[in-house]
């Protein structure tokens, strides 16, 4: 039956040259106000309505905060927004300073969310060749980048170890020339390692990072791993002792040379929450990193056992965030990473250049990935899309794509382009722009387009209800007690870079 | 069809739903295309929508509804989808005024920016300022002091 109805709105009296630069968006009664700088502001919706139409004096309490923030018309210092914008989006032409190498693809774990980046460890024609690894090091080196950290992934990277020695050694030789500062960072899961290699990596400085998916009982059943007589979980917490004693044994500094640990969030790790965290607290690992799984690439069957919605990750996060905070305020020290690095943007006047949360993405201009055969793609999400079939993301190959070619590549471009938040609908207004990062890769593989559609990508949910609750408990800290450990959460201390270089 | 009795006074919006889904027909001239198009774009998750320029000035938006579509659910559409309507359009508003200082903020930015030595040198005197003051210890590191 069709009907006809009238709707009677008011709407907001706008002073618009009595107005800074700004974006703003609704979180529960407050009024959250950003701009480019970086600069933020909370205001009841009442004062917000004020603040719009021009008449909130300098009586008021945020008169001033509003004034120096640029949020106003009056006393607008557009040079000082200046300089903080170009602080902040530094990373700009700095070109890519992740550089991915899988070394193999051949791994001796099968995990459950591992979908296209393992082959059986009986397939050594996916292991780089030498050959093969000194063009990715030449062609890496090419970055204009001052900095460069050579991730090195798999597969399970040492089975081929050779290759690992090989990279950071002829970078290092490189580099008496070249002068970047580097740094070399192996991603295992330590079931191969051996004493040997061990002992190499501590030697040369490489830093360590495993995946500790939680308590036995979550990481044995996410990480699946038919080890001599060990299960994955006993093998890798002792290969975590092993190496952060030899660290100290070496005169290192623990608090900064310690095995670093991510986990993957299954829905088994969703039911032991407050274990997995505890875990890490007991190893005296300070950052755990709450990561969802990328929801592409599975089975159905397989998503049905270990997946979920976002609404049910972000309930989890949460309850997990407040869990933390309230074991930081019992004096424990442990860090969410996915917060921290929120926490930098919002909190410092840097960008923690982290490469999946910038606009635009790192994906060709912040990383690029050589796969074990030589291809090159703009990040490793782009090369497992790959080996799940689909060609589109390659770059090239190390023998005929030089670096500027591949990193001004139309592939690359587009990314950019499908990434510049300034210039997406909805992101280009969204009071979240300053803070957050869209993802064009996990776009093309949810819906088959770079650019996606905000209100039905998982990201745009996640990243801005993950900063509403970081806002949230800031406007709640009665006593400031929450913002310290907040701010102590974005302070870094970086290791020497390339300490044996 | 909308009309505005002031500036800042109540708006009417009429809406037609057929059980299925509303339509408003929209006068561009109170509320400006992008506005229209910014808010239609919020509600891709929740409905099906359809913009159509009926005549010149007058666009019909129709929002085939996702989920429960009995009257209450389509009215509360209809509601959801005006108040995101004037919000869009106070940021057009807002856009268009404060258009070409964002344009002289970002060129100032990225377009005139001064040699290397000098942003580290700007960095250094940033640092200093801001970490001057350290009263709530969040320099300290964690092994060394109290959360």
């Amino acid at each position: 039956m069709i009907q006809s109805r009238s709707l009677q709105l008011r709407p907001h009296r706008v002073a618009a040259d009595q107005l800074g630069v700004f974006r703003w968006g609704r979180l529960g009664d407050r009024v959250v106000l950003t701009n480019d700088a970086g600069e933020w502001q909370l205001l009841s919706a009442a004062d917000f309505a004020t603040f719009l139409a021009g008449e909130l004096g300098p009586e008021h309490p945020a008169f001033e905060a509003l004034r120096s923030r640029g949020f106003l018309r009056q006393d607008l210092d557009a040079e000082d927004l200046a300089r903080k914008l170009r602080r902040k989006r530094r990373y700009l032409g700095a070109g890519p300073h992740l550089i991915v190498l899988i070394t193999t693809l051949r791994c001796n774990q099968s995990c459950a969310y591992c979908h296209a980046s393992r082959t059986d460890m009986h397939r050594t024609d996916t292991d780089m060749s030498l050959e093969t690894a000194k063009l990715a090091v030449d062609h890496a080196m090419r970055s204009p980048s001052p900095y460069l950290c050579f991730e090195y992934q798999g597969g399970e990277p040492t089975v081929n170890m050779e290759v690992i020695k090989f990279c950071v050694e002829y970078s290092r030789e490189k580099n008496r020339h070249e002068k970047k500062t580097l740094d070399h960072s192996v991603v295992t899961n330590m079931t191969y390692m051996t004493e040997e290699n061990a002992r190499w990596l501590v030697d040369n400085g490489v830093l360590v990072c495993t995946s500790l998916d939680g308590p036995p009982e979550v990481h044995d059943h996410n990480r699946a791993w038919s080890g001599k007589g060990a299960a994955a979980f006993e093998t890798v917490t002792r290969w975590m002792d092993w190496f952060n004693q030899a660290y100290i044994d070496k005169g290192l500094d623990p608090a900064l040379w310690h095995v670093d640990a991510l986990m993957t969030t299954t829905r088994r790790s969703m039911e032991n929450g407050k274990a997995i965290v505890d875990l890490y607290v007991q190893r005296g690992i300070r950052n755990v990193h709450l990561r969802p799984l990328n929801p592409f690439g599975f089975a159905t069957k397989t998503w049905r056992a270990i997946g979920y919605s976002m609404e049910e990750w972000l309930a989890f996060y949460e309850e997990m965030l407040d869990y933390i905070i309230e074991l930081n305020l019992q004096g424990v020290q442990i860090m969410e990473g996915t917060a921290a690095t929120f926490l930098k943007k919002l909190l410092t006047p840097d960008d923690p250049n982290f490469v999946d949360i910038r606009s635009p993405v790192g994906s060709g201009t912040g990383q690029i990935c050589y796969g074990f055969d030589g291809s090159i793609f703009p990040s490793d999400e782009g090369r497992m899309v790959h080996g799940m079939g689909d060609p589109i993301f390659r770059l090239g190959h190390l023998r005929d794509t030089s670096f500027e070619e591949a990193t001004r590549h139309p592939t690359v471009r587009a990314i950019a382009t499908a990434s510049l938040l300034d210039a997406l609908p909805q992101c280009e207004s969204c009071w979240n722009a300053p803070f957050c990062g869209v993802r064009p890769l996990h776009n093309y593989m949810m819906s088959g387009d770079l650019f996606g559609q905000r209100p039905l990508t998982p990201k745009c949910k996640q990243h801005m209800s993950m900063v509403s609750m970081l806002l949230e408990r800031l406007a709640n800290d009665t006593d400031g007690r929450v913002e310290a450990i907040f701010r102590r959460w974005t302070m870094d201390r970086p290791r020497s870079p390339d300490a044996n270089a | 069809m909308s009309s505005e009795s002031s500036a800042a006074e109540l708006q009417i919006f009429d809406f037609v739903s057929d059980g299925r889904s509303v339509r408003l027909r929209l006068d561009e001239g109170l509320y400006p295309l992008d506005a229209i198009r910014g808010a239609a774009y919020l509600f891709l998750d929740r409905c099906f929508v359809r913009l159509e320029r009926l005549e010149d000035r007058l666009v019909d938006v129709t929002l085939k509804s996702k989920g429960p579509t009995d009257d209450e659910a389509l009215g509360a559409l209809a509601g959801e989808f005006c108040n995101a309507l004037l919000d869009q359009a106070v940021r057009v508003q807002v856009a268009a005024s404060s258009g070409k200082i964002r344009e002289y903020i970002m060129a100032r930015a990225f377009f005139s920016a001064p040699a290397q030595s000098s942003i580290d040198q700007l960095l250094a005197e940033l640092d200093a300022e801001e970490l001057a003051a350290d009263d709530l210890e969040i320099q300290v590191p964690w092994e060394q002091g109290g959360a």
